[in-house]
């Protein structure tokens, strides 16, 4: 069998033996669920309380029928999706650093150099185990997901919903692949272990906590409970019509947002499930069109994740002092 | 010299050496340095946002940002204390006593007549220096960026205020160091040392608040609350929960510490609440044993 594959069947026997990495997988599912649940209750507080206004609006002898709220199962994942982008990058940053750091620890390294072990070989085989660990830990938290959106959305999800769900799936899986692969990295690139984990736990405050906190709180409509435009009673095509006018700063704030990696996982996910209303029961096509620069950046980001991982992963910068 | 002094001296010394306490404080400083700017430039283009709206007609509504308070500016502050705050609080915390039950330093302070519940108030001790030293340190920052954004230095009745405000700032860190040395102790593994209390303060930032109000965990990171739902199901389901999202309690108290006129409700329930958890956290730091200290340390 070839080096990497017997270094990535190693990797997945120690992941699979690894009770600490399925507790904190579970903690993932369960925030994932729990979220689902708070969502569904939250829409059914909602159409009670539309229940109830109809219900007035009749008695007061009104003939006007308002729009009841509607039900888009997948827009209940909202909440899901932004539990992964946040404790999903925390928990894929231990999952990645702990690869190396076993070996560190364990003064391992050594003896697994004694063999002929090709320069990237090491590297591809912890990265191959990570891309499968991630691939089975995202798919069952989807397909989790898919059985309980149908459960409390009352309705069985449709082909074009099985999709959308495969394709926000894909995405999260290259996110997550990316912090871990970003942490391995990391870990074999610095002489000493705390200074890889202060890195990227640094960089995992500041990419996916700081800089969206920093952009949202810039937004003129996220200044006002409620949004700013709503309270001035503006219509969306004022709105327009008037932010058109403050472009440098809108520019300024979505540059800050989109230098985070996670707004593009977050933007592409929100726009396949239709959690962005713009996005909402349109073709997939559509979606892609929208969200063709964050797929692109994800991907590129991705690829200089793993090309990064691959280099600081050698005998050389492993087996230094 | 009192062993609780000697070990809060030390615990000052290490902490000066600790790496990734550096790295976020470092983070934490930037943050609340450059959040009173972040404000002030919003604050402006929405001002200027208004004033064209108004001048095409398009709204009769009074400029929401009108007399806004002085202390405004330092809303962003206070998520940033929710966010690298507690965050750094808990790695102070946990490395605290990793430090120690590592190096067996531990084994050794305890080989003599030391009562461990003093050996761990001077650490408790000793991190809350450091912290309380960084606040007075970020205050003066504070201070001074709103001063310069507004002109004028701020009244005695404002810099009170922010004084309150970084003290109380101080005691909801402290609940978060007790946490991380908690944790640490009843750890066996130094990962996992670090995970769970972050996986605890995760779901006090996100989980609880969200099971409270139905609002999402991103929306929790805007100083400005979204409008959450607190009716059927939720008006119970927050009552539970709410007196456990701590870091909801501190948002709740702060501005009404700041004055900011989007606080409803009464802040002495979010106050009490801080303060049980800073007795709790104690009484359960105390109440370790002289053994559990001593246990092996493995990674």
């Amino acid at each position: 069998m070839n080096n990497t594959m017997v270094i990535m069947r190693k990797e997945l026997l120690d992941i699979r033996r690894n009770r600490f990495l399925f507790l904190l997988l579970s903690f993932i599912l369960v925030a994932v669920l729990v979220s689902i649940l708070v969502s569904a209750l939250d829409f059914r507080v909602k159409i009670d309380a539309f229940n109830k206004y109809a219900a007035a609006l009749h008695q007061a002898g009104s003939t006007v029928v308002p729009a009841p709220p509607q039900l888009f199962p997948l827009q209940l994942l909202r909440g899901s999706m932004e539990y992964l982008e946040i404790l999903g990058a925390l928990f894929a940053i231990v999952l990645g650093y702990g690869m190396i750091a076993k070996e560190k620890q364990r003064a391992t390294l050594g003896l697994i150099f004694t063999r002929p072990v090709g320069r990237y070989q090491l590297a591809r085989g912890k990265l191959f185990a990570l891309a499968i660990t991630w691939m089975v830990a995202v798919l069952t938290i989807f397909l989790v997901i898919a059985v309980v959106v149908a459960v409390v959305g009352s309705s069985p999800l449709h082909l074009i919903d099985a999709y959308r769900l495969l394709i926000s799936a894909v995405i999260a899986w290259a996110y997550l692949f990316l912090w871990s692969a970003l942490a391995m990295g990391m870990a074999s690139f610095t002489r000493q272990l705390g200074i890889s984990l202060v890195v990227s736990i640094v960089l995992w405050l500041s990419v996916v906590l700081i800089l969206p906190q920093i952009g949202d709180t810039m937004d003129p409509d996220n200044q006002v409970p409620g949004g700013l435009f709503f309270s001035l009673q503006i219509s969306k095509k004022n709105e327009q019509a008037v932010l058109a006018n403050f472009a440098t700063f809108e520019k300024v704030r979505n540059g800050i947002e989109v230098s985070s990696i996670t707004k593009h996982y977050e933007r592409s996910t929100f726009a396949y499930l239709g959690i962005k209303d713009k996005f909402n029961q349109k073709p997939i096509g559509y979606a892609f069109k929208g969200t063709l620069p964050n797929l692109l950046s994800l991907f590129f980001a991705s690829c200089g994740v793993i090309f990064f991982a691959l280099l600081s992963t050698t005998r050389k910068k492993l087996l230094r002092r | 010299m009192s062993i609780a002094i000697v070990a809060a001296r030390q615990e000052i010394q290490s902490l000066r050496r600790e790496k990734l306490a550096q790295a976020l404080l470092v983070v934490f400083v930037a943050m609340v340095s450059l959040s009173s700017f972040i404000g002030w430039l919003t604050n402006k283009n929405v001002t200027s946002i208004y004033r064209r709206v108004k001048d095409q007609g398009l709204t009769t509504a009074a400029n929401p940002f009108d007399n806004v308070p002085a202390l405004y500016y330092l809303r962003n502050t206070v998520i940033y204390l929710v966010l690298v705050g507690a965050l750094l609080a808990i790695v102070l915390g946990v490395a605290s006593i990793i430090r120690d039950r590592k190096a067996h330093t531990v084994d050794l302070v305890l080989v003599r007549p030391v009562d461990a519940r003093i050996y761990l108030l001077g650490k408790v001790a000793g991190v809350a220096t450091w912290l309380a030293m960084i606040l007075a340190f970020v205050s003066v920052i504070s201070w001074s960026s709103i001063a310069f954004i507004i002109g004028k230095p701020l009244t005695g009745a404002d810099t009170v205020r922010l004084i309150l405000f970084f003290t109380m700032s101080l005691f909801f860190l402290m609940g978060f160091v007790l946490l991380g040395m908690i944790c640490a102790i009843y750890s066996s593994r130094e990962t996992s040392a670090l995970l769970l209390p972050v996986a605890i303060w995760s779901v006090i930032t996100f989980v609880l608040p969200q099971l409270g109000t139905a609002d999402h965990p991103v929306s929790l990171l805007n100083p400005v609350p979204a409008i959450a739902n607190h009716g059927g199901v939720f008006s119970t389901l927050n009552s539970i929960f709410n007196p456990f999202s701590i870091t909801e309690q501190f948002k709740k108290v702060s501005s009404w510490i700041l004055g900011n006129t989007d606080f409803v409700g009464n802040p002495s329930i979010g106050l009490i609440i801080l303060a049980l958890v800073l007795l709790v956290g104690s009484f359960a730091l105390l109440a370790t044993k002289r053994d559990r200290l001593r246990r092996e340390m493995y990674e």
